[in-house]
């Protein structure tokens, strides 16, 4: 159950925040049960405007099913609106941040992050994916592994199992590997089976890059 | 101190019982106070392995659900003083093995003085071979030099390095080492059988032993003889060398190359 902390008894500002809310993940917060917190209000209130509240709150698409434990006050406003006290629910100090004022974080842009570093071998069986960033592996990628980023994947070591830059549709990233044995490259979602590798790039340094749908591979630094 | 060392391949029939057999006794051979247990619930190989079958009177399972004592269950072997075999339970499964269960068994057996225990998993990724090598300090993975004994190793290296205790506490990790069994240097000569350094290029850790292709092998498991233990073989030398490099000492590995034939040998086709 979640718990909604009042900041403001304002039935049209409650109704048009937690509304919002509701909207940015509707299948989490549509018409979940949540239990009320008044304790970060300026003053308590009367049952008038607490009703008020509660309509707001249920018209936004949650359910009150009760207040979260706190003064003799809020027991006394359970009381008489026959709403149970929840103790589970422990009233936080005033000065903690309120859920409610938290903006949702904005996704980072792609690529800010920092590149992934993976330094033992990826054995089969195991995947690894760099979600918004490149990868670099110092290791070997074995038979039956997975490496995937949404930037690039760079492997300092032999790559056997299969390899994915730009998972995200990023056309410009590319894959780098010291020795090729690939089973599989793609690029954005193109991409390339080896049931045999080419005799010209086994083993080799090879690159491998996206030009317009074509997959292309290269060696490198040849 | 004691060792728990985990004997694991992911593919089954490569040797891991033959291993776990022979290097319990060329440890206990050396003075070493060892346990050798079985995890294959429900396929009861080892004793088997080590000839002490119709000693079975106690099991695995149950010192774990607690119907007798682990001194009860643990079987001296008849040859070596300090071994001591601790039998799977040919009437349960897999199911009847518990993260608790297996670690009770190895905290009294630590207790209890032992210098190593081998765990001799079973083949598979499934909870039998998780739990043997869940506790494990040091874990030796055999493999057959082939393509899919290879394969199923990197697999299992794989879940060495994140589903075992020291991995999932951040307590360092299981130090691997690779076995090779059936190595046939004539074959490997023909190209018809990977190389010691093919296999060892592909997963990338170090060479515990290689084990030649031998008769002696199979005799000596119908015998109920670990290997080791036969004189004049060539795979019970290999073992013995595994041993000696298990416990840290420098021995160059033997039996890579076909044997030289001898003149007469050469002459009249030895």
């Amino acid at each position: 159950m979640a718990q909604v902390r009042l900041r403001t008894l304002d039935a049209n500002e409650v109704r048009d925040e937690l509304a919002a809310r509701v909207a940015t993940a509707p299948q989490m917060f549509e018409r979940t049960a949540v239990c009320l917190d008044l304790s970060a209000l300026d003053k308590e209130p009367d049952i008038g405007e607490l009703r008020a509240v509660l309509d707001a709150v249920r018209q936004a698409g949650m359910y009150p099913v009760g207040l979260a434990h706190g003064t003799s006050t809020v027991d006394a406003l359970a009381r008489s609106l026959d709403l149970p006290v929840l103790t589970q629910f422990r009233v936080q100090p005033r000065t903690a941040p309120t859920p409610v004022e938290r903006k949702p974080t904005p996704e980072p842009a792609a690529f800010m992050n920092p590149t992934l570093m993976h330094h033992q071998p990826v054995r089969s069986g195991q995947r690894v994916y760099a979600r918004h960033r490149d990868l670099v592996v110092t290791s070997v990628v074995g038979a039956g592994a997975e490496v995937m980023a949404d930037g690039c994947v760079h492997i300092y070591g032999a790559l056997r199992g299969r390899a994915a830059a730009g998972v995200g549709g990023e056309v410009t990233a590319r894959v780098f590997c010291q020795e090729f044995h690939a089973e599989l490259i793609s690029i954005a979602g193109v991409f390339r089976v080896f049931e045999t590798i080419p005799p010209e790039l086994a083993g080799k340094p090879v690159q491998a890059w996206l030009d317009g749908d074509d997959l292309k591979l290269a060696r490198v630094g040849a | 101190m004691t060792e728990i060392i985990v004997v694991t391949s992911g593919k089954g029939g490569v040797g891991k019982t033959t291993t776990s057999a022979s290097l319990s006794c060329g440890l206990a051979r050396r003075g070493k106070k060892v346990a050798v247990i079985d995890f294959d619930i429900g396929l009861r190989n080892l004793d088997l392995v080590m000839g002490c079958e119709r000693r079975v009177v106690y099991d695995f399972v149950n010192v774990i659900h607690g119907d007798c004592t682990l001194k009860q269950a643990l079987i001296k072997d008849k040859r070596l003083d300090s071994l001591f075999i601790l039998a799977a339970s040919q009437t349960r499964d897999k199911d009847a093995l518990s993260v608790e269960g297996v670690k009770k068994v190895l905290d009294e057996l630590t207790e209890d003085g032992f210098d190593y225990i081998i765990c001799d998993s079973p083949a598979g990724i499934e909870k039998g071979a998780h739990l043997a090598m869940y506790f494990a300090d040091r874990a030796i993975v055999v493999v057959n030099p082939e393509v899919s004994s290879v394969r199923d190793s990197d697999r299992i290296l794989g879940l060495l390095a994140s589903k075992t205790q020291k991995a999932e506490k951040g307590e360092g990790s299981v130090k691997e080492h690779l076995l090779l069994t059936r190595y046939s240097p004539r074959r490997v000569a023909a190209g018809e059988m990977m190389s010691v350094d093919d296999v060892k290029e592909i997963l990338g850790i170090d060479v515990i032993g290689v084990i030649p292709e031998s008769p002696d092998v199979l005799s000596a498991s119908n015998a109920g003889t670990p290997v080791i233990l036969q004189e004049n073989s060539d795979a019970a030398r290999a073992y013995e060398d595994a041993v000696g490099r298990l416990l840290g000492e420098t021995i160059p590995l033997r039996f890579l190359e076909e044997p030289k034939k001898g003149f007469f040998a050469r002459v009249f086709g030895g």
